[in-house]
């Protein structure tokens, strides 16, 4: 195809690719489809639990009033009901309640387990029994009956009392009210949100309808009260927002700073404005190619992948450069340098699969985008970009200190080389010192400020922590509620020990039939004729109806089916607590203030429970990708020297070539080695990366197809400064990948630049 | 139909309407009191699982913010009171203490904030649930309070206040839609009695302050 026409059908075809990645692109910014979403079983527990955990949607609000207002205004606990009947009209809020009330609908859905209280009056029915059928206590029950009747809650008795008398379902239902916070702090709410608690766009949408309610009631009383927020979704909405600063910031100084590397090489705006399209059209396929494999683009991915600009436009700089110099087509340099641009983006994609296999999901993203947008940019660099610069003169601006270097390297190779290898092995005795990070909490983004708000606000609410619970596993519902049970038994000891000081089981809300059946059992034993007498006699006592109060029937047999009960609104109360999406059954209960390694020994021996922090999961999570990480970093060399070898077919040029990357990463982790930095597998990813750059200028350095040293190297340097503009970039990010990434990659490919001549002899005409 | 006979008919509708109207009127007028009041109370309650009526006695005092207070001294003490928006039930011989938003308690706490209107003479909020019908015989003069269909609650009561010459005492039926009653005799406190009990005192007995 003639050369006008290559250019016509790209101008065509390039806004086309535009209008329908546009239309298809979904840019996800939830960070759990980013940094947890694995293959793991305790993984995906936790994405799970991120995504969609009832705990998770919470938003915890304080409302208080400030002292400067605190006459003329109206009381707290008026104003919070106020703004509970205003939330409550939102659409994405399921539920809103004072913090020191269960929601109505969950005190109600206690009277569906008044027919089988002969079943569930206790989690230790034998312990329990001495004081429940003590028939001495039974007058004293009988007048609290009639009290309870007479009270404003009479109504909500009387129902369970007709198939209750003895109020026995209500006993274990006590330990509710701890739950929550004494009466007292009326600014304290709950509200438990609809949609998941990182879907960020929804939440940053509910809470600016949070505030415009309160603003609303605020203004009209005055000013007088303050809200703050705090719950997961408040920091999935801050991470957001940071990451979308970062995206916008990375991606601007990325893109600025390439095309300022290059018009200061080229001084060629027309270059440059055709440099720009061929990029552009790269990136695009990368994003749609993206897009259409994950059905999703996450903005991270769009960061990173901006910082591929500067790599993708190494191709076209090396014809520009050997153009420039040579005075030749680029077409004729295209051909010439074709083998090498083609095993330099070769290695470069070997670089970022090795890096999508490290296990860490966002990074199968970022490889993929990488892939296609790298094979883009090859293609058109060999096939398009002639038929773009056909007419354009270009002109490349000698850097300084280039030949010098050179021809330095040339003149003291055996004194440097010496130095070089005494350092490697000074290097190689220094790795032992290397940290690793254990917290993967250190590769967030720092939010202090909204930790302390979360701080300050859970100092109203009772101490349930979203992301620390017992887990209890088995292969089927029954099993797991029995393992609960035991749990919760252990967990009464722990508390009355002071280890921990609240928890959320499962019972009586949900009671295995072996606890219903042992119950059953107490329960008919205690039910003998002088116990029925005595409650007959305290009932007359008592001036209550002895038709209606007076028969104390036996269990039965029918008992109370989970199905059932997840029929009520109970479902509400336990949706954070029944894990779904697992093999078997998996239950939660949550805890309160606690120390985690006492109690983590205090459950020790019960079968299928342990406890769970999301914290610990997550650095343990960190720990499988720096291993797979160090695993791809070694697998992605010997991939990248058997191609090399393939290519080359020489064991001594694929050394060669591999050398100067691989002293460069070594140097690199024997300074981090010495200054003790503490290293994650994002520190070797971004190694593996500048390996994966440093090769290509290997490859370049020791094929010198040009057959001139100084103008590959010159061209190489062109390179290494794009890169540089474009990874250093994403130092300006707030996310601590960025920078990581940033500052492994720009040592990495600075030092591998520098080392080239020197490591690599000379094999052209200089 | 014939001319004559339908405006006689017309007419005696028209006269009979704002008869009613005037009594209606009349009785509410009864029933208007504004400020601090304090009213001795007895109660006869049958309940549908008690054997025998209970019967308690006590105070009850308002004031103009819409407090209500009902202190039952006999048989034991138990302070039952609405300010607010709030419930506050204080049951000292079972050590039984709740406060709740008045929206957040059951039907049976929905009494008294009837009592409330009835006894502050809130008509307008009466007038929003149900359908009142006045009758004055004589001395004696009675509403019936029937629940509005769809705007009260299911188990709303049906209520019949009832009075004589002395404007100083009601009587107050309250039938639930179960069955049961609940039946005060009220009258004006004495001074002295009056002079015992202050609703801020008892507010914060309630409140367990």
């Amino acid at each position: 195809m003639s050369f006008v026409w290559r250019k016509r059908w790209f101008l065509l075809l390039l806004p086309l690719l535009l209008a329908v990645t546009l239309w298809q692109i979904r840019v996800e910014s939830d960070l759990n489809a980013f940094f947890t979403h694995t293959d793991d079983a305790d993984a995906k527990l936790l994405s799970g639990l991120l995504q969609s955990g009832e705990l998770s949607r919470r938003y915890l609000l304080v409302v208080e009033k400030s002292a400067a207002h605190a006459e003329d205004a109206p009381g707290l606990a008026a104003f919070s009901g106020k703004l509970i009947q205003q939330l409550a009209q939102l659409d994405q809020v399921e539920q809103v309640w004072p913090a020191h009330q269960p929601p109505r609908d969950w005190l109600n859905a206690s009277q569906f387990y008044a027919p089988y209280h002969a079943r569930i009056f206790s989690l230790n029915p034998e312990q329990d029994a001495a004081a429940l059928f003590d028939q001495e206590a039974l007058p004293r029950r009988a007048e609290g009956l009639k009290q309870a009747l007479l009270s404003p809650q009479g109504g909500f008795i009387k129902t369970i009392a007709k198939q209750d008398p003895l109020l026995l379902s209500l006993n274990g239902f006590k330990t509710l009210q701890a739950q929550f916070q004494q009466p007292g702090d009326a600014g304290a709410l709950i509200l438990q949100s609809r949609p998941p608690a990182l879907d960020s766009a929804a939440h940053e949408r509910l809470q600016a309808a949070i505030r415009a309610r309160f603003d609303d009631l605020n203004q009209a009383a005055g000013q007088a009260f303050s809200l703050s927020m705090a719950g997961v979704p408040v920091f999935s909405v801050a991470t957001r927002d940071e990451i979308s600063r970062d995206v916008a910031l990375v991606s601007t100084a990325s893109s600025l700073c390439v095309v300022l590397v290059f018009l200061l090489l080229f001084r060629s705006f027309a270059a440059l404005h055709w440099l720009l399209l061929l990029q552009g059209g790269a990136f695009v396929v990368g994003i749609l190619a993206t897009q259409l494999i994950f059905q999703q683009v996450h903005s991270l991915t769009l960061a990173l992948g901006a910082s591929l600009i500067g790599i993708c436009v190494d191709y076209p700089i090396h014809i520009m450069a050997h153009s420039a110099k040579h005075r030749t087509s680029p077409l004729a340099n295209a051909r010439l340098l074709w083998p090498s641009l083609l095993m330099g983006g070769l290695t470069t994609v070997i670089g970022y699969a090795a890096m999508g296999f490290s296990g860490f999901p966002g990074f199968e993203q970022i490889a993929v985008f990488a892939l296609f947008s790298i094979a883009a940019s090859l293609g058109l660099t060999r096939w398009l970009l002639p038929a773009l610069l056909d007419r354009t003169a270009l002109h490349i601006a000698d850097l300084p200190g280039i030949a010098g270097w050179v021809a330095f390297c040339g003149r003291r190779r055996t004194l440097l080389l010496s130095l070089i290898g005494f350092a490697a092995v000074l290097a190689v005795f220094s790795l032992p010192q290397l940290r690793w990070m254990d917290d993967m909490q250190k590769l967030t983004i720092n939010m202090d400020a909204i930790k302390q708000q979360d701080a300050t606000v859970r100092a109203h609410f009772s101490s349930i922590e979203p992301g620390r619970f017992v887990l209890i596993r088995a292969d089927d519902f029954e099993t797991a509620l029995q393992r609960a049970e035991a749990a919760e038994r252990r967990l009464q000891a722990l508390r009355r020990a002071g280890i921990v000081g609240s928890y959320h089981g499962l019972f009586p809300w949900l009671s295995s039939q072996a606890l219903q059946a042992e119950n059953a059992r107490v329960y008919d034993a205690a039910l003998t004729t002088q116990f029925q007498d005595a409650w007959l006699s305290a009932l007359n006592h008592a001036g209550l109806s002895t038709d209606k109060l007076g028969q104390l029937t036996p269990a039965g047999t029918a008992g109370l089916a989970p199905e059932a009960v997840l029929e009520t609104p109970v479902r509400h109360v336990l949706s954070g607590q029944l894990l779904a999406g697992q093999q078997g059954a998996a239950l939660a209960l949550w805890l309160g203030d606690h120390d985690p390694a006492k109690l983590a020994a205090g459950l020790q021996g019960l079968a299928g429970t342990r406890y769970f922090s999301q914290r610990d999961q997550l650095n343990k999570l960190a720990g499988q990708y720096r291993d797979r990480s160090l695993q791809m970093l070694a697998i992605g060399i010997a991939v990248m020297g058997f191609l090399i070898w393939l290519q080359t077919h020489s064991l001594k040029n694929t050394l060669l070539t591999l050398l100067p990357s691989l002293a460069a990463a070594l140097f690199i982790f024997a300074s981090w080695a010495l200054l003790g930095e503490e290293l994650s597998f994002v520190h070797v990813i971004g190694l593996l990366l500048s390996i994966s750059l440093c090769v290509d200028y290997g490859i370049f350095f020791i094929e010198n197809r040009g057959r001139d040293s100084n103008v590959t190297y010159h061209a190489i340097a062109a390179s290494t400064l794009t890169t540089l503009a474009s990874f250093g970039a994403l130092g300006l990010g707030k996310t601590p990948t960025l920078p990581i990434l940033a500052m492994s990659v720009s040592l990495g490919v600075t030092l591998g630049f520098l080392l080239c001549p020197l490591l690599i002899p000379k094999t052209g005409p200089a | 139909m014939k001319p004559r006979l339908g405006a006689l008919l017309w007419l005696g509708m028209v006269t009979a309407v704002f008869a009613d109207d005037g009594k209606l009127s009349e009785v509410l007028a009864r029933l208007r009191q504004s400020g601090q009041a304090s009213f001795q109370y007895r109660e006869t309650r049958q309940l549908e699982l008690a054997s025998s009526p209970w019967q308690a006695q006590g105070v009850m005092l308002t004031d103009a913010a819409g407090t209500l207070v009902k202190l039952q001294l006999q048989p034991s003490r138990v302070i039952m009171a609405i300010s607010g928006d709030s419930l506050y039930y204080w049951d000292a011989a079972q050590n039984q203490r709740h406060s709740m938003p008045i929206s957040y308690a059951d039907d049976a706490a929905a009494q008294i904030l009837i009592f409330r209107s009835i006894l502050q003479g809130r008509t307008q909020e009466l007038q929003a649930g149900y359908d009142l019908a006045a009758d004055i015989q004589d001395r004696h003069w009675s509403l019936h309070m029937q629940p509005k269909s769809g705007q009260a609650g299911e188990n709303a009561p049906s209520i019949d206040i009832s009075g004589d010459a002395n404007p100083d005492k009601r009587q107050i039926l309250i039938r639930q839609a179960d069955g049961e009653t609940t039946e005060y005799r009220i009258e004006k406190a004495a001074e002295q009695q009056s002079a015992a009990y202050t609703i801020p005192q008892l507010l914060q007995e309630a409140g367990g302050e």
